[in-house]
């Protein structure tokens, strides 16, 4: 990572897909300084800013999660539409038990076949050849795998986030207690020269 | 008073260097375990196959119900045994790849917790609970 910029801006990037980039701090007392915060409010801000970095994460893992399910879902209607094409011409009939309702199992023999319906949701199903079925299929496979990449990508930048903001409440609160410490000896120091 | 200090760390100091390595490190460490997860189904689905390809073996029915997607279509014993055997090795070697990634990560890992304990000891703690 050649990117260390001396500012302590921390990343190149100040936000990714409305995900607001944590701040890296080089110096905890310049930062408290200059933002005109005290120890306490500052890590009252890191540790809200966290709080809402796992708000984000959590719905970006919903999202994978579906991404995760639908892609081999696609697959299976792939598999299923390449059968129907192999079928096709060599004028065998597919016999295929399938299940009409839970637990019960009905018998189809599916002929010669040039096309088959796509449920595309929102109630509408369509007829098409195998070959553009085919096509569309993958276009929609082609499209959740690279929505799913991009969705990676925006966790990952999440979870540096997330570590950035933990290893900056880190510092501020060992700093706040190395402040009180330097506060707390130096008064006993000079009581014990008194006696 | 020195000591002190640097003891609870505040009087290290932590570059963006050594925050980018940590945050290095917190990616890779998820990349583990989510490859984790992957190794397992992989192998389940691998023994699943394996378990599938002896019965078949056994059976002796011409015709065997092979699914695809939500239905068991009826094919022919022969092409269900090329099929599994097919599917076998495709899993086989997409878990021989994820294992693979994971040997480079967990050395890569290694070497990032043996820089980052040189620099910060026990002020930094990258254990697994």
């Amino acid at each position: 990572m050649s990117s260390s910029s001396p500012s302590g801006s921390g990343s190149d990037l100040t936000e990714r897909r409305g995900i607001p980039a944590a701040k890296f701090i080089q110096d905890v007392e310049t930062y408290l300084s200059q933002s005109g915060l005290d120890p306490n409010s500052a890590l009252a801000f890191h540790q809200e800013r966290l709080q809402q970095y796992k708000v984000v994460e959590m719905k970006l893992l919903a999202q994978q999660r579906d991404l995760q399910a639908k892609i081999p879902d696609i697959e299976k209607c792939l598999e299923v539409v390449a059968t129907l094409e192999a079928k096709k011409g060599t004028g065998e009939a597919l016999l295929a038990d399938f299940e009409v309702s839970e637990g019960i199992y009905s018998r189809a023999c599916i002929e010669d076949t040039d096309s088959v319906c796509l449920w595309l949701g929102a109630n509408v199903m369509l007829e098409y050849s195998c070959e553009e079925a085919s096509a569309l299929l993958k276009n929609n496979l082609e499209n959740a795998k690279a929505s799913l990449e991009v969705l990676v990508a925006d966790l990952q930048f999440l979870r540096d986030q997330v570590t950035v903001t933990q290893v900056t409440i880190a510092r501020v609160y060992n700093w706040d207690v190395h402040q009180r410490r330097v506060k707390q000896v130096t008064p006993t120091a000079i009581a014990v020269a008194d006696s | 008073m020195q000591q002190q200090g640097s003891k609870s760390g505040s009087e290290m100091e932590v570059t963006w260097d050594d925050q980018q390595n940590i945050n290095i490190f917190s990616r890779l460490n998820n990349r583990v375990h989510d490859l984790d997860d992957d190794i397992k189904s992989a192998k389940e689905k691998c023994e699943n196959l394996e378990d599938a390809g002896n019965e078949l073996i056994l059976a002796d029915e011409e015709m065997v119900r092979f699914q695809i997607g939500e239905v068991f279509a009826h094919v022919p014993r022969d092409d269900v045994e090329t099929k599994i055997e097919e599917m076998k090795e495709a899993t086989c070697k997409s878990l021989e790849k994820l294992e693979q990634e994971k040997e480079s990560i967990v050395t890569q890992m290694a070497a990032l917790k043996k820089v980052l304990y040189a620099k910060f000891k026990d002020s930094i703690n990258l254990e697994e609970d």
